[in-house]
């Protein structure tokens, strides 16, 4: 499973960005390779409008399997998350990127 | 800390009323933020000091540099806005009508626009009334609310509460159901409905729902003008038992809300034992389920 994270930072104990369109970071770990890999999204953070269907559509190129955000997405970019047949997991928002790991393997998130 | 955010979908349900009397209540233990841009008016209610102001920057615009300007007409060729006429025989952009797309220096063969961001107001954070600090922000004329700004003033809210260690964000959520909205919504704890008995009250409170259910985020309903018409209030209650949104109170038709508005008073203030009463039970109910 490769898995994208919302997050406010780049490494497993940061804080989870509960934003999906105008998250900071996305934190990328695929299960299989247990590599992890990170890219900075303040660009689209920082758009006045339609935020959610560009991280959206960027987040489409990374191939996940699984997204695990705080909440959201919302109207538009769900609409382009579902086309991608990404899985969408929420409520992390207030955990660190670690424990919404966790949280996720133990069943806890939505 | 939880972020409550409380929206309408329609205008003039008494969000904005609601809004205050709760950061009203909540006092101290909160940190208010207006993300109401459009039309803001909690600082009316809230009596700010002590502004501490930044520039804002959102969106672009272009500028045309008409030493390098070749006056091809392409760029008010392709502007689906028209917001590049011809005066004093130069191409003028018109920066009310532009969209700030930038298809026009993107086929400008002489390479004489630039497109540039705007200031379009500041973001502000004041001392209020209820001992506690308020993040809010003001638009320059002609310039639009956006997702970007809401995030800013939500962001700052967030900083602050998590400094002062406080336990609540009161969100003053942005009407309709667009990018400002979407903005408001992303994050939150609590979704706090307010509206009426009528049927735009209705419509609009239903179509705000769908998008609060997109997110997944827990949502109560606030009813006000509720002895306006038994049959609207009926459909509201149907609509919150089908939803599964729990019904936070109902207030009745009061003019106090005026009375209050107009001496810069929040609700709460004015009429202690009337309408006060009915909205302190609602604080206690909101906090119980944020």
């Amino acid at each position: 499973m490769k898995i994208l994270f919302t997050a406010k930072g780049t490494e497993w104990d940061s804080k989870m960005d509960p934003r999906f369109g105008r998250t900071e970071f996305f934190f990328i770990y695929d299960e299989e390779t247990e590599k992890v890999e990170t890219y900075d999204n303040r660009a689209i953070a920082n758009e006045a409008h339609g935020a959610g269907p560009l991280t959206a559509q960027k987040m489409s190129e990374y191939k996940v399997d699984v997204l695990i955000t705080g909440n959201g997405p919302g109207g538009n970019a769900a609409a382009v998350v579902t086309q991608t047949g990404t899985k969408v997991f929420v409520g992390a928002g207030e955990m660190t990127v670690k424990e919404a790991y966790e949280a996720y393997k133990s069943g806890e998130l939505k | 800390m939880k972020e409550i955010v409380i929206i309408s979908g329609k205008g003039g349900t008494g969000k904005t009323s609601v809004t205050a009397s709760l950061a009203y209540l909540a006092n101290k233990d909160v940190i208010v933020a207006d993300c109401d841009v459009d039309a803001a008016d909690m600082h009316l209610l809230m009596k700010p000091i002590n502004d501490r102001k930044e520039d804002f920057f959102s969106g672009v615009l272009p500028t045309i540099d008409q030493n390098k300007c070749i006056k091809c007409g392409k760029c008010a060729s392709v502007c689906r806005w028209d917001a590049i006429p011809i005066i004093d025989n130069k191409y003028i952009v018109q920066p009310i009508d532009c969209e700030g797309c930038g298809y026009c220096a993107r086929v400008c063969p002489a390479d004489a626009i630039s497109m540039n961001e705007q200031n379009v107001g500041d973001w502000i954070i004041s001392d209020v009334k209820t001992n506690t600090k308020m993040v809010h922000a003001r638009l320059g004329i002609g310039a639009e609310n956006s997702g970007k700004l809401v995030a800013k003033v939500k962001n700052e809210a967030k900083v602050l509460a998590e400094k002062l260690n406080k336990d609540f964000i009161i969100v003053d959520g942005s009407p309709g159901i667009g990018c400002p909205v979407v903005s408001s919504l992303s994050g939150a704890n609590l979704v706090v409905l307010v509206t009426e008995p009528s049927v735009a009250g209705i419509h609009d409170v239903k179509r705000v729902y769908e998008l609060v259910k997109k997110f997944g985020i827990k949502a109560g309903c606030i009813i006000n003008k509720a002895d306006i018409n038994t049959d609207k209030v009926q459909e509201i209650h149907q609509f919150l038992e089908a939803e599964d949104i729990q019904l936070i109170s109902e207030i009745p038709y009061d003019e106090n809300f005026t009375k209050a508005m107009t001496m810069g008073q929040t609700i709460v203030e004015f009429d202690p034992d009337g309408i006060g009463r009915i909205l302190m039970n609602s604080w206690e109910k909101i906090k119980k389920i944020a």
